[in-house]
């Protein structure tokens, strides 16, 4: 297989000689660069189309890797150069694991701005592929725990759980689960803003504006904070919702 | 134009009805003066929002076809929601509901299992200004408007999922260089993609001045990684704040209670690391509508921004 990707050749595999003779030719100068071939045998040809079939990940292999999304993608522009979701697609579809693991560590970054699928040409919903990519690879327990899963998991709960969230709940229980130690109120065990730990930069922010507020709205998120927003007939449906994320293995 | 309906079934979503009220109260002000009729969904649940679609696929299609019957049960066709992330959520789940056939059958089989009328239509979801535009649009605005808002130079902050992508917002891809017949999903009301301006036509009819805001006006503000991706965020919040500032921008105004949530509290953060030129406040354009259409800044609920928007319009003697 040709390499087509720059990425895939590591430095170490970049060997640069003095003198070089190849066949009793002297090559030197110029020509002295080698990379060392690398046989590439342990693709999974099963990953790719494990992500074509999923819903999300169906316009996989539309793609015809023009580039366009990685050109648009702010993450890729503004943060890391690294996360490329042309070159995740690719590597994807050739079922080079191991080199889709080596990035595991940007691919969650994605801020789900949608220019990707937005200005694909080919019509592939790039954002839906590539968290479809991290799904499969989750499921076959090739991603660990990234920052934005675990988010994404905590809010999930909260509206399966309840049928709405709550901003105050999201907010202190993210705080929590970075490791502040949250002040519980001891009957109803719900987050009592201010009086833990809190980041300094969360009291500021709160603390100086508050004053200003009016208290009428103080109160309703007090409210909402110790009584969290529910939907009514939701009990029912909440079952339905567990049982297809069951299914899904969206629980673990 | 007037094809959307002026009696439309109303999606607050779960901000609007704690932290981001002012978005709620203001947005029904603007909707009474300009003649249109909101119709409160009533016992909604939450779309999911950008997160529960990285948990669960057929999960989030419940979840908003939840909504969708709800609506269908109040008797509309059309949905409007005021927020990005739940305009996006139900639109997502239109796009798959309505073209694929099997995941419609099978999400219509488990709603009867959880006690939830099954879809007889999918309804149509519309961005709240898409629909402000359209039925209302700037003459309505100017006819509306006692107090101008003169003098105010405004950024518009439209946000990523106001016009993107395509597929779901059902806007022109200038981009993707699509032919017609591969965007048959295209809607004549929506804003334009790449430029959108619906914001700016309403506020320069209210009487402020729009700064020139591209890029910045649809740059990602760290959106659902705002907790998690703190970093990232901060970047996107201070490019964007500074953007508006050295444009000339007295405030930012917002359409989107999560873009409006990220950007009050970065700037705030920004402001603390000593970041220059970040501390331009935000308002939600309906605060603004309703200052211009008469009400007073405790009406809209100006307090409630974070970022406190107030010292900037009592200097230009508009609150
Ligand atoms: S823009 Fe579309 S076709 Fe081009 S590389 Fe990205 S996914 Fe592939
Ligand atoms: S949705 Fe994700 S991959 Fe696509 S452009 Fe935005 S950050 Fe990049």
């Amino acid at each position: 297989m040709a390499i087509h990707e720059r990425s895939l050749v590591e430095p170490e595999r970049i060997v640069r000689k003095e003198r070089l003779v190849i066949d009793g030719v002297d090559v030197s100068g110029d020509w002295n660069l080698l990379i060392l071939p690398r046989v590439i045998n342990d693709y999974d040809l099963d990953f790719g189309k494990e992500v074509l079939n999923t819903p999300e990940g169906k316009t996989i292999n539309q793609c015809y890797q023009c580039s366009y999304c990685t050109a648009s993608c702010p993450i890729h522009n503004y943060w890391d150069e690294r996360y490329n979701p042309r070159h995740f697609i690719y590597l994807a579809r050739l079922g080079m694991i191991d080199e889709l693991q080596k990035r595991v560590d940007v691919m969650w970054r994605c801020v789900s701005c949608h220019k990707c699928t937005h200005r694909c040409p080919k019509g592939v919903l790039v954002e839906e592929v590539i968290k479809a990519i991290l799904k499969v690879m989750a499921k076959r327990g090739l991603a660990e725990e990234y920052p934005s899963k675990k988010f994404d998991k905590f809010f999930t709960e909260s509206v399966v759980e309840y049928g709405r969230i709550e901003d105050g709940e999201l907010l202190f229980g993210w705080i929590e689960k970075q490791g502040y130690k949250v002040f519980k109120d001891p009957i109803l065990k719900k987050p009592i803003p201010f009086v833990g730990d809190t980041p300094e930069w969360l009291k500021q922010l709160t603390m100086k504006p508050i004053k200003s507020m009016n208290i009428d709205f103080l109160l309703l998120n007090a409210k909402h904070m110790l009584f969290h927003p529910k939907t009514k007939n939701w009990n029912k449906f909440k079952q339905v919702l567990r049982k297809v994320m069951q299914e899904e293995g969206a629980l673990h | 134009m007037g094809v959307i309906g002026k009696r439309v079934a109303y999606y607050p979503g779960c901000s609007l009805e704690g932290a981001a009220r002012a978005y709620d109260v203001s947005t029904k002000i603007a909707a009474k003066e300009l003649g249109l009729e909101l119709d409160y969904l009533e016992d909604y649940n939450c779309c999911g929002a950008m997160e529960s679609k990285n948990v669960t696929f057929m999960g989030t299609m419940l979840m908003n076809a939840r909504n969708m019957s709800l609506a269908r049960k109040q008797g509309h066709s059309v949905i409007v929601a005021p927020c990005n992330g739940c305009s996006f959520s139900l639109q997502r789940a239109e796009y798959f509901l309505e073209t694929d056939k099997a995941i419609f059958d099978k999400v219509n089989a488990l709603l009867r299992e959880g006690g939830v009328d099954p879809l007889d239509q999918i309804p149509q979801t519309y961005h709240i200004l898409e629909w402000f535009y359209t039925e209302a649009g700037p003459q309505k605005v100017k006819e509306k408007t006692r107090k101008p808002l003169r003098g105010l130079k405004v950024a518009n902050y439209y946000g990523c999922l106001y016009t993107r992508p395509h597929f779901y917002a059902r806007t022109y891809a200038h981009a993707g260089g699509q032919d017609e017949e591969a965007r048959p999903r295209r809607r004549e009301t929506a804003d334009d993609d790449e430029h959108p301006y619906y914001m700016n036509a309403l506020l320069e009819a209210a009487g402020a001045t729009n700064v020139e805001f591209e890029p910045m006006h649809t740059q990602c503000c760290g959106g659902p990684h705002s907790l998690s991706d703190e970093m990232v965020s901060e970047k996107f919040v201070m490019m964007i704040l500074q953007t508006a500032k050295r444009n000339g921008a007295d405030i930012i105004a917002t359409e989107c209670p999560l873009c409006h949530a990220s950007l009050e509290m970065y700037r705030h953060r920004l402001m603390m690391k000593g970041v220059p030129d970040v501390d331009v406040p935000a308002a939600y354009f309906t605060q603004l509508l309703g200052l211009a259409f008469g009400y007073s800044a405790n009406d809209v609920k100006l307090k409630d921004n974070l970022s406190d928007p107030l010292p900037v319009l009592k200097r230009l003697g508009l609150a």
